[in-house]
Protein backbone atom coordinates (compact mmCIF):
# COMPACT_ATOMS: atom_id res chain seq x y z
CA UNK A 1 0.00 0.00 0.00
CA UNK A 2 2.81 2.57 0.93
CA UNK A 3 4.26 1.45 -2.37
CA UNK A 4 1.55 2.42 -4.37
CA UNK A 5 1.15 5.39 -2.85
CA UNK A 6 4.98 6.47 -3.15
CA UNK A 7 4.43 5.32 -6.95
CA UNK A 8 1.36 7.52 -7.34
CA UNK A 9 2.76 10.55 -6.14
CA UNK A 10 6.43 9.87 -8.00
CA UNK A 11 4.19 9.46 -11.36
CA UNK A 12 2.09 12.58 -10.83
CA UNK A 13 4.56 14.79 -10.50
CA UNK A 14 6.76 13.65 -12.99
CA UNK A 15 3.80 13.72 -15.03
CA UNK A 16 3.65 17.51 -14.14
CA UNK A 17 7.07 17.70 -14.78
CA UNK A 18 6.83 16.32 -18.00
CA UNK A 19 3.70 18.18 -19.73
CA UNK A 20 4.33 21.85 -17.70
CA UNK A 21 8.14 21.85 -18.42
CA UNK A 22 9.84 19.13 -20.77
CA UNK A 23 7.81 19.75 -23.29
CA UNK A 24 8.62 23.08 -23.46
CA UNK A 25 12.18 22.17 -24.73
CA UNK A 26 12.12 20.65 -28.22
CA UNK A 27 14.82 17.71 -27.27
CA UNK A 28 12.29 16.54 -24.37
CA UNK A 29 9.72 16.47 -26.35
CA UNK A 30 10.03 12.84 -28.13
CA UNK A 31 11.42 11.36 -24.93
CA UNK A 32 9.65 10.68 -21.73
CA UNK A 33 10.55 10.85 -18.39
CA UNK A 34 7.18 9.45 -17.01
CA UNK A 35 7.77 6.67 -19.01
CA UNK A 36 11.59 6.02 -17.69
CA UNK A 37 10.01 6.07 -13.69
CA UNK A 38 7.19 4.09 -15.11
CA UNK A 39 9.53 1.18 -16.38
CA UNK A 40 12.28 1.49 -13.90
CA UNK A 41 9.30 1.09 -11.15
CA UNK A 42 7.71 -1.62 -13.05
CA UNK A 43 10.77 -3.55 -12.88
CA UNK A 44 11.30 -3.13 -9.24
CA UNK A 45 8.00 -4.35 -8.15
CA UNK A 46 6.51 -6.57 -10.98
CA UNK A 47 3.76 -7.06 -13.64
CA UNK A 48 0.75 -6.43 -11.59
CA UNK A 49 1.96 -3.30 -9.65
CA UNK A 50 3.67 -2.34 -13.16
CA UNK A 51 -0.10 -2.86 -15.28
CA UNK A 52 -1.92 -0.40 -12.61
CA UNK A 53 0.42 1.89 -12.70
CA UNK A 54 0.75 2.31 -16.36
CA UNK A 55 -3.04 2.59 -16.42
CA UNK A 56 -3.40 5.25 -14.33
CA UNK A 57 0.12 7.43 -15.47
CA UNK A 58 -2.11 7.00 -19.08
CA UNK A 59 -5.31 8.00 -17.47
CA UNK A 60 -3.71 10.90 -15.94
CA UNK A 61 -1.88 12.56 -19.06
CA UNK A 62 -4.76 11.59 -21.31
CA UNK A 63 -6.95 13.75 -18.82
CA UNK A 64 -4.53 16.52 -18.55
CA UNK A 65 -3.49 16.72 -22.41
CA UNK A 66 -7.56 16.50 -23.31
CA UNK A 67 -6.69 13.89 -26.06
CA UNK A 68 -8.79 10.57 -26.49
CA UNK A 69 -8.68 8.95 -23.05
CA UNK A 70 -7.34 5.45 -23.29
CA UNK A 71 -4.81 5.49 -25.83
CA UNK A 72 -1.77 6.48 -23.54
CA UNK A 73 -3.46 4.01 -20.92
CA UNK A 74 -3.64 1.06 -23.26
CA UNK A 75 -0.25 1.80 -24.09
CA UNK A 76 1.65 1.94 -20.45
CA UNK A 77 -0.78 -0.74 -19.16
CA UNK A 78 0.91 -3.00 -21.80
CA UNK A 79 4.63 -1.51 -21.00
CA UNK A 80 4.47 -1.60 -17.10
CA UNK A 81 2.79 -5.45 -17.55
CA UNK A 82 5.23 -6.24 -20.06
CA UNK A 83 8.66 -4.92 -18.24
CA UNK A 84 7.02 -5.75 -14.90
CA UNK A 85 7.33 -9.19 -16.11
CA UNK A 86 10.48 -9.30 -17.56
CA UNK A 87 11.59 -7.98 -13.98
CA UNK A 88 9.88 -10.86 -12.00
CA UNK A 89 11.80 -13.48 -14.23
CA UNK A 90 14.61 -13.20 -16.37
CA UNK A 91 15.89 -9.32 -15.27
CA UNK A 92 16.66 -10.17 -11.76
CA UNK A 93 19.42 -8.74 -10.44
CA UNK A 94 21.02 -8.31 -14.16
CA UNK A 95 22.84 -4.48 -14.95
CA UNK A 96 21.64 -3.88 -17.73
CA UNK A 97 17.70 -4.73 -17.45
CA UNK A 98 16.54 -0.94 -17.04
CA UNK A 99 18.39 -0.07 -19.94
CA UNK A 100 16.91 -2.74 -22.06
CA UNK A 101 13.74 -2.38 -20.72
CA UNK A 102 13.47 1.27 -21.72
CA UNK A 103 15.33 1.11 -25.38
CA UNK A 104 12.78 -1.65 -26.45
CA UNK A 105 9.62 -0.06 -25.01
CA UNK A 106 10.89 3.21 -26.14
CA UNK A 107 10.66 2.20 -29.70
CA UNK A 108 7.58 0.04 -29.43
CA UNK A 109 5.64 2.70 -27.48
CA UNK A 110 6.36 5.27 -30.35
CA UNK A 111 4.88 2.75 -32.83
CA UNK A 112 2.47 1.84 -30.65
CA UNK A 113 0.88 5.12 -30.51
CA UNK A 114 1.43 5.64 -34.17
CA UNK A 115 -0.36 2.65 -34.91
CA UNK A 116 -3.26 3.36 -32.58
CA UNK A 117 -3.61 6.58 -34.58
CA UNK A 118 -3.51 4.74 -37.23
CA UNK A 119 -6.37 2.57 -36.49
CA UNK A 120 -8.51 5.38 -35.12
CA UNK A 121 -8.31 6.89 -38.40
CA UNK A 122 -6.20 10.02 -36.91
CA UNK A 123 -3.14 11.53 -38.46
CA UNK A 124 -0.29 9.35 -37.84
CA UNK A 125 3.18 10.94 -39.17
CA UNK A 126 5.29 7.62 -38.91
CA UNK A 127 8.03 9.35 -40.94
CA UNK A 128 8.39 12.08 -38.08
CA UNK A 129 8.04 9.87 -35.69
CA UNK A 130 10.81 7.70 -36.92
CA UNK A 131 13.13 10.89 -37.21
CA UNK A 132 12.65 11.68 -33.64
CA UNK A 133 13.42 8.15 -32.21
CA UNK A 134 17.01 8.18 -32.21
CA UNK A 135 16.93 11.31 -29.90
CA UNK A 136 14.43 10.32 -27.90
CA UNK A 137 15.86 7.22 -27.47
CA UNK A 138 19.13 8.48 -26.45
CA UNK A 139 17.79 10.82 -24.23
CA UNK A 140 15.40 8.17 -22.36
CA UNK A 141 18.69 5.81 -22.43
CA UNK A 142 20.48 8.74 -20.33
CA UNK A 143 17.66 9.76 -18.41
CA UNK A 144 17.44 5.80 -16.94
CA UNK A 145 20.73 6.13 -15.14
CA UNK A 146 19.42 9.05 -12.32
CA UNK A 147 15.93 8.04 -12.33
CA UNK A 148 16.23 4.08 -11.92
CA UNK A 149 18.52 5.01 -8.83
CA UNK A 150 16.24 7.10 -7.63
CA UNK A 151 13.28 4.61 -8.22
CA UNK A 152 15.70 1.67 -6.53
CA UNK A 153 16.12 4.08 -3.33
CA UNK A 154 12.10 4.42 -3.20
CA UNK A 155 11.35 0.88 -4.20
CA UNK A 156 14.15 -0.99 -2.57
CA UNK A 157 14.46 -4.50 -4.26
CA UNK A 158 12.47 -7.10 -2.61
CA UNK A 159 13.80 -9.88 -0.55
CA UNK A 160 14.03 -13.25 -2.54
CA UNK A 161 11.65 -14.30 -0.36
CA UNK A 162 9.03 -11.56 -1.07
CA UNK A 163 9.13 -12.91 -4.39
CA UNK A 164 8.93 -16.52 -4.85
CA UNK A 165 5.80 -17.51 -3.48
CA UNK A 166 6.56 -21.30 -4.41
CA UNK A 167 9.53 -23.36 -2.62
CA UNK A 168 11.13 -25.75 -5.05
CA UNK A 169 12.77 -29.13 -3.04
CA UNK A 170 15.89 -30.34 -4.17
CA UNK A 171 17.10 -33.17 -3.68
CA UNK B 1 22.03 -47.94 -8.05
CA UNK B 2 18.62 -46.15 -6.47
CA UNK B 3 19.49 -42.46 -5.32
CA UNK B 4 19.10 -41.64 -1.54
CA UNK B 5 15.92 -39.10 -1.78
CA UNK B 6 15.69 -39.26 2.55
CA UNK B 7 17.43 -35.84 2.29
CA UNK B 8 15.12 -33.02 1.72
CA UNK B 9 16.25 -29.10 1.32
CA UNK B 10 14.65 -26.37 1.20
CA UNK B 11 15.94 -23.66 -1.37
CA UNK B 12 14.98 -20.89 1.26
CA UNK B 13 15.42 -22.55 4.16
CA UNK B 14 13.30 -22.53 6.69
CA UNK B 15 12.08 -18.73 7.33
CA UNK B 16 9.51 -19.51 4.50
CA UNK B 17 6.13 -21.50 4.86
CA UNK B 18 4.76 -23.58 2.28
CA UNK B 19 1.54 -22.21 1.08
CA UNK B 20 -1.56 -24.03 1.37
CA UNK B 21 -2.80 -25.75 -0.41
CA UNK B 22 -5.40 -24.07 -2.73
CA UNK B 23 -7.78 -25.06 -6.26
CA UNK B 24 -4.43 -23.97 -7.98
CA UNK B 25 -0.56 -24.56 -7.41
CA UNK B 26 0.54 -21.28 -6.25
CA UNK B 27 2.97 -20.55 -9.30
CA UNK B 28 -0.49 -20.95 -11.94
CA UNK B 29 -2.79 -19.31 -9.34
CA UNK B 30 -0.65 -16.18 -9.35
CA UNK B 31 -0.47 -16.54 -13.41
CA UNK B 32 -3.69 -16.34 -13.13
CA UNK B 33 -4.72 -13.34 -10.83
CA UNK B 34 -1.52 -11.60 -13.29
CA UNK B 35 -3.43 -12.56 -16.45
CA UNK B 36 -7.05 -11.32 -14.81
CA UNK B 37 -5.61 -8.53 -13.91
CA UNK B 38 -3.81 -7.38 -17.19
CA UNK B 39 -7.00 -8.88 -19.23
CA UNK B 40 -9.14 -6.33 -17.06
CA UNK B 41 -7.13 -2.87 -17.44
CA UNK B 42 -6.66 -3.58 -21.15
CA UNK B 43 -10.47 -4.06 -22.03
CA UNK B 44 -10.93 -0.84 -19.32
CA UNK B 45 -8.70 1.11 -22.07
CA UNK B 46 -9.95 -0.25 -25.16
CA UNK B 47 -13.88 0.86 -23.68
CA UNK B 48 -11.99 4.21 -22.68
CA UNK B 49 -11.03 4.89 -26.46
CA UNK B 50 -14.39 3.56 -27.77
CA UNK B 51 -16.88 5.58 -25.46
CA UNK B 52 -14.16 8.95 -25.65
CA UNK B 53 -13.51 8.26 -29.57
CA UNK B 54 -16.91 7.82 -29.94
CA UNK B 55 -19.31 10.04 -28.28
CA UNK B 56 -19.21 13.04 -25.56
CA UNK B 57 -20.01 10.94 -22.78
CA UNK B 58 -16.65 11.07 -21.09
CA UNK B 59 -16.18 14.68 -21.94
CA UNK B 60 -17.66 15.69 -18.30
CA UNK B 61 -15.57 13.45 -16.73
CA UNK B 62 -12.37 14.65 -18.58
CA UNK B 63 -13.34 18.29 -17.89
CA UNK B 64 -14.01 17.79 -14.41
CA UNK B 65 -10.02 16.00 -14.43
CA UNK B 66 -8.70 18.68 -16.42
CA UNK B 67 -9.99 21.00 -13.90
CA UNK B 68 -8.54 19.34 -11.04
CA UNK B 69 -5.52 19.18 -12.31
CA UNK B 70 -5.27 22.71 -14.14
CA UNK B 71 -3.96 24.42 -10.20
CA UNK B 72 -1.04 21.65 -9.88
CA UNK B 73 -0.21 22.46 -13.59
CA UNK B 74 -0.15 25.88 -13.12
CA UNK B 75 1.91 26.00 -9.70
CA UNK B 76 4.49 23.37 -11.69
CA UNK B 77 5.20 25.65 -14.19
CA UNK B 78 4.91 28.70 -11.58
CA UNK B 79 7.57 27.07 -9.49
CA UNK B 80 9.78 25.83 -11.97
CA UNK B 81 9.68 28.97 -13.97
CA UNK B 82 12.78 30.75 -12.58
CA UNK B 83 15.08 28.04 -13.17
CA UNK B 84 13.96 27.85 -16.98
CA UNK B 85 14.09 32.05 -17.32
CA UNK B 86 17.66 31.43 -15.77
CA UNK B 87 18.64 28.71 -18.43
CA UNK B 88 16.61 30.75 -21.01
CA UNK B 89 19.08 34.03 -20.14
CA UNK B 90 21.98 31.87 -20.46
CA UNK B 91 21.30 30.01 -23.78
CA UNK B 92 20.12 33.59 -25.10
CA UNK B 93 23.83 34.73 -24.15
CA UNK B 94 25.28 32.33 -26.24
CA UNK B 95 23.74 34.05 -29.36
CA UNK B 96 23.15 37.48 -28.38
CA UNK B 97 26.27 38.90 -30.35
CA UNK B 98 25.45 37.95 -33.44
CA UNK B 99 21.75 37.98 -33.07
CA UNK B 100 22.52 42.21 -31.91
CA UNK B 101 24.15 43.16 -35.08
CA UNK B 102 21.77 41.27 -37.46
CA UNK B 103 18.94 42.95 -34.96
CA UNK B 104 20.43 46.43 -35.56
CA UNK B 105 20.33 46.03 -39.46
CA UNK B 106 16.74 44.62 -39.14
CA UNK B 107 15.93 47.79 -37.44
CA UNK B 108 17.20 50.08 -39.85
CA UNK B 109 15.50 48.51 -42.43
CA UNK B 110 11.93 48.40 -41.16
CA UNK B 111 12.32 51.99 -39.75
CA UNK B 112 12.55 52.83 -43.30
CA UNK B 113 9.88 50.91 -44.54
CA UNK B 114 7.30 52.07 -41.72
CA UNK B 115 7.84 55.22 -42.72
CA UNK B 116 7.00 54.64 -46.51
CA UNK B 117 4.04 52.77 -45.30
CA UNK B 118 2.69 55.28 -42.50
CA UNK B 119 1.62 56.93 -45.78
CA UNK B 120 -0.27 54.89 -47.26
CA UNK B 121 -1.75 53.68 -44.16
CA UNK B 122 -3.41 57.07 -43.88
CA UNK B 123 -4.09 57.26 -47.29
CA UNK B 124 -6.05 53.83 -47.16
CA UNK B 125 -8.00 54.58 -44.37
CA UNK B 126 -9.25 57.91 -45.88
CA UNK B 127 -10.55 56.05 -48.79
CA UNK B 128 -11.90 53.74 -46.45
CA UNK B 129 -14.03 56.54 -45.18
CA UNK B 130 -14.61 58.16 -48.05
CA UNK B 131 -16.42 54.87 -49.53
CA UNK B 132 -17.95 53.93 -47.03
CA UNK B 133 -16.42 50.26 -47.39
CA UNK B 134 -16.89 46.81 -45.92
CA UNK B 135 -14.31 44.44 -46.07
CA UNK B 136 -13.70 41.29 -44.54
CA UNK B 137 -13.84 40.29 -40.63
CA UNK B 138 -10.55 41.56 -39.68
CA UNK B 139 -8.53 41.19 -36.15
CA UNK B 140 -10.09 44.00 -34.37
CA UNK B 141 -13.55 42.34 -34.79
CA UNK B 142 -12.39 40.11 -31.88
CA UNK B 143 -11.88 40.10 -28.17
CA UNK B 144 -8.78 38.97 -27.13
CA UNK B 145 -8.50 36.47 -24.43
CA UNK B 146 -4.86 36.14 -23.40
CA UNK B 147 -3.82 32.64 -21.78
CA UNK B 148 -0.82 30.66 -20.74
CA UNK B 149 -0.10 27.35 -22.38
CA UNK B 150 -0.85 24.56 -19.64
CA UNK B 151 0.98 21.44 -21.63
CA UNK B 152 2.74 21.34 -25.06
CA UNK B 153 2.53 18.50 -27.37
CA UNK B 154 3.91 15.32 -26.09
CA UNK B 155 5.29 13.77 -28.85
CA UNK B 156 5.93 13.94 -33.16
CA UNK B 157 1.98 12.10 -32.80
CA UNK B 158 0.94 15.11 -31.10
CA UNK B 159 0.20 18.41 -32.34
CA UNK B 160 -1.53 19.86 -30.22
CA UNK B 161 -1.74 21.90 -27.08
CA UNK B 162 -3.79 22.44 -23.43
CA UNK B 163 -4.48 26.39 -22.49
CA UNK B 164 -5.90 27.51 -19.57
CA UNK B 165 -9.05 29.27 -20.95
CA UNK B 166 -12.30 27.21 -21.38
CA UNK B 167 -15.84 28.06 -21.91
CA UNK B 168 -15.99 29.96 -18.86
CA UNK B 169 -13.72 32.66 -21.06
CA UNK B 170 -16.04 32.56 -24.13
CA UNK B 171 -13.93 30.36 -26.23
CA UNK B 172 -15.58 28.18 -28.33
CA UNK B 173 -14.76 25.36 -30.61
CA UNK B 174 -13.06 27.23 -33.80
CA UNK B 175 -11.88 29.79 -31.90
CA UNK B 176 -8.35 31.23 -33.87
CA UNK B 177 -5.30 31.12 -31.99
CA UNK B 178 -2.09 33.73 -32.06
CA UNK B 179 0.74 34.21 -30.57
CA UNK B 180 0.92 37.30 -28.17
CA UNK B 181 3.86 39.12 -30.10
CA UNK B 182 2.56 41.28 -32.06
CA UNK B 183 0.59 44.22 -31.26
CA UNK B 184 -3.48 44.53 -30.88
CA UNK B 185 -3.81 40.67 -31.28
CA UNK B 186 -1.58 40.65 -35.03
CA UNK B 187 0.88 38.10 -33.66
CA UNK B 188 1.40 35.06 -35.33
CA UNK B 189 -1.36 32.57 -36.27
CA UNK B 190 -0.83 29.18 -34.07
CA UNK B 191 -3.95 27.29 -34.50
CA UNK B 192 -7.39 27.19 -33.70
CA UNK B 193 -9.29 25.55 -30.87
CA UNK B 194 -10.83 22.43 -31.75
CA UNK B 195 -11.63 20.83 -28.28
CA UNK B 196 -13.45 23.10 -24.97
CA UNK B 197 -14.25 22.21 -21.90
CA UNK B 198 -15.03 24.78 -18.60
CA UNK B 199 -11.78 25.97 -17.71
CA UNK B 200 -9.30 24.64 -20.50
CA UNK B 201 -9.46 23.75 -23.99
CA UNK B 202 -7.46 21.89 -26.71
CA UNK B 203 -5.50 23.97 -29.88
CA UNK B 204 -4.77 21.81 -33.13
CA UNK B 205 -1.79 23.43 -34.23
CA UNK B 206 -1.17 24.47 -37.61
CA UNK B 207 0.93 21.27 -37.60
CA UNK B 208 -1.48 19.18 -37.28
CA UNK B 209 -2.58 17.05 -40.21
CA UNK B 210 -5.78 18.00 -40.34
CA UNK B 211 -5.39 21.60 -39.96
CA UNK B 212 -5.73 23.76 -43.53
CA UNK B 213 -6.32 28.06 -43.53
CA UNK B 214 -6.72 29.37 -46.69
CA UNK B 215 -4.06 32.03 -46.93
CA UNK B 216 -2.48 34.91 -49.04
CA UNK B 217 0.44 36.60 -50.10
CA UNK B 218 1.25 40.08 -48.91
CA UNK B 219 2.97 40.79 -51.60
CA UNK B 220 0.81 39.46 -54.37
CA UNK B 221 -2.82 38.73 -53.18
CA UNK B 222 -3.39 36.97 -56.12
CA UNK B 223 -1.68 34.02 -55.33
CA UNK B 224 -4.20 32.02 -52.50
CA UNK B 225 -3.23 28.44 -51.41
CA UNK B 226 -4.14 26.74 -47.88
CA UNK B 227 -1.86 26.49 -45.42
CA UNK B 228 -0.83 22.54 -44.23
CA UNK B 229 1.36 21.02 -42.61
CA UNK B 230 4.58 19.93 -44.40
CA UNK B 231 6.64 16.82 -44.67
CA UNK B 232 9.92 16.21 -42.84
CA UNK B 233 10.85 19.16 -40.38
CA UNK B 234 7.59 19.20 -38.14
CA UNK B 235 7.94 22.91 -37.97
CA UNK B 236 7.81 23.46 -41.67
CA UNK B 237 4.54 24.58 -43.53
CA UNK B 238 3.61 24.55 -47.30
CA UNK B 239 0.95 26.56 -48.91
CA UNK B 240 -0.77 24.03 -51.08
CA UNK B 241 -2.80 24.23 -54.15
CA UNK B 242 -0.55 27.36 -55.52
CA UNK B 243 -1.54 27.85 -59.24
CA UNK B 244 1.99 27.97 -60.73
CA UNK B 245 0.31 31.25 -62.86
CA UNK B 246 1.82 33.91 -59.91
CA UNK B 247 4.69 34.61 -59.06
CA UNK B 248 5.76 33.68 -55.34
CA UNK B 249 8.83 34.97 -54.48
CA UNK B 250 11.42 33.67 -51.17
CA UNK B 251 10.74 35.89 -48.48
CA UNK B 252 7.44 36.92 -49.16
CA UNK B 253 4.76 36.70 -46.12
CA UNK B 254 1.99 34.65 -46.42
CA UNK B 255 -1.33 35.90 -44.19
CA UNK B 256 -4.40 34.05 -43.43
CA UNK B 257 -6.49 35.55 -46.59
CA UNK B 258 -10.12 35.25 -44.95
CA UNK B 259 -13.21 35.69 -47.48
CA UNK B 260 -14.59 38.38 -49.03
CA UNK B 261 -18.29 39.46 -49.17
CA UNK B 262 -20.59 36.93 -47.54
CA UNK B 263 -21.95 33.27 -48.64
CA UNK B 264 -22.15 30.19 -46.42
CA UNK B 265 -18.47 28.96 -46.57
CA UNK B 266 -16.85 31.98 -45.02
CA UNK B 267 -13.19 30.82 -43.41
CA UNK B 268 -12.91 31.28 -40.13
CA UNK B 269 -10.19 33.01 -39.95
CA UNK B 270 -10.26 36.93 -40.47
CA UNK B 271 -7.99 38.44 -42.71
CA UNK B 272 -4.38 39.71 -42.49
CA UNK B 273 -2.89 37.51 -39.66
CA UNK B 274 0.69 36.37 -40.25
CA UNK B 275 1.57 32.94 -41.10
CA UNK B 276 5.49 32.99 -42.24
CA UNK B 277 7.88 33.54 -44.83
CA UNK B 278 8.15 31.84 -47.76
CA UNK B 279 11.31 30.06 -47.47
CA UNK B 280 11.21 27.98 -50.86
CA UNK B 281 9.48 27.37 -54.21
CA UNK B 282 9.87 25.31 -56.72
CA UNK B 283 7.45 23.74 -59.33
CA UNK B 284 8.15 20.77 -61.74
CA UNK B 285 6.32 19.76 -65.01
CA UNK B 286 4.74 16.85 -63.37
CA UNK B 287 2.82 18.61 -60.78
CA UNK B 288 -0.19 21.57 -61.13
CA UNK B 289 0.71 23.66 -58.52
CA UNK B 290 3.63 24.93 -57.12
CA UNK B 291 5.08 23.86 -54.15
CA UNK B 292 5.86 26.39 -51.48
CA UNK B 293 7.38 26.02 -48.14
CA UNK B 294 6.57 28.54 -45.56
CA UNK B 295 9.11 28.44 -42.25
CA UNK B 296 6.38 29.86 -39.52
CA UNK B 297 6.84 33.15 -37.84
CA UNK B 298 5.05 31.39 -34.57
CA UNK B 299 7.51 29.09 -32.99
CA UNK B 300 5.52 25.53 -32.38
CA UNK B 301 8.24 24.12 -30.03
CA UNK B 302 7.67 26.05 -27.41
CA UNK B 303 4.74 27.67 -26.72
CA UNK B 304 4.24 29.80 -23.78
CA UNK B 305 1.84 32.26 -23.69
CA UNK B 306 -1.43 32.99 -26.87
CA UNK B 307 -3.79 34.89 -27.18
CA UNK B 308 -7.33 33.42 -28.16
CA UNK B 309 -9.59 35.54 -30.40
CA UNK B 310 -13.32 35.30 -29.98
CA UNK B 311 -15.99 37.18 -31.87
CA UNK B 312 -17.31 39.96 -30.10
CA UNK B 313 -21.30 39.65 -29.32
CA UNK B 314 -21.84 42.74 -31.29
CA UNK B 315 -20.21 42.04 -34.41
CA UNK B 316 -23.06 40.26 -35.46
Amino acid sequence: MIDALKAALVLFVLCLLQLSVLTEYSSFRASSVVLVALLAIALLRGSIFGAFAGFATGLLLDTATLQTLGITSLLLTVAGFWIGRYGETTARDRFHAPYVSVAVVTVLYAFGQVLLQFMLGQPAPAGLVADGLPGALLLNLILTLPIYALARRLFPPLELGDRVREVRLLG
Amino acid sequence: MPRNRTVRLAVLGSSVQRAAHSGFPSSRSSALKRRIVVGLLVVASLVLITVSFRSSALDGVQSTGASILRPFEVAADRVTRPFRDTVGWFRGLVHAKSENAKLRTQVDDLRRQVILEQTDVQENAAFKRLLDYKGPPSVADFKQVPTSVLANPLGAVDASVTISAGARDGITNGSIVVEPTGHNGTGALVGRVDRVFNDVSRVMLLTDDLSGVVATDVANPQVVGVVRRGSGDSNTLILDRVPKQPRVLRNDIIITAGTEGGGPLQSIFPRGIPIGRVSSESDNDFNLFKNVQIQPFADFSSIGSVIVLVPRADAG
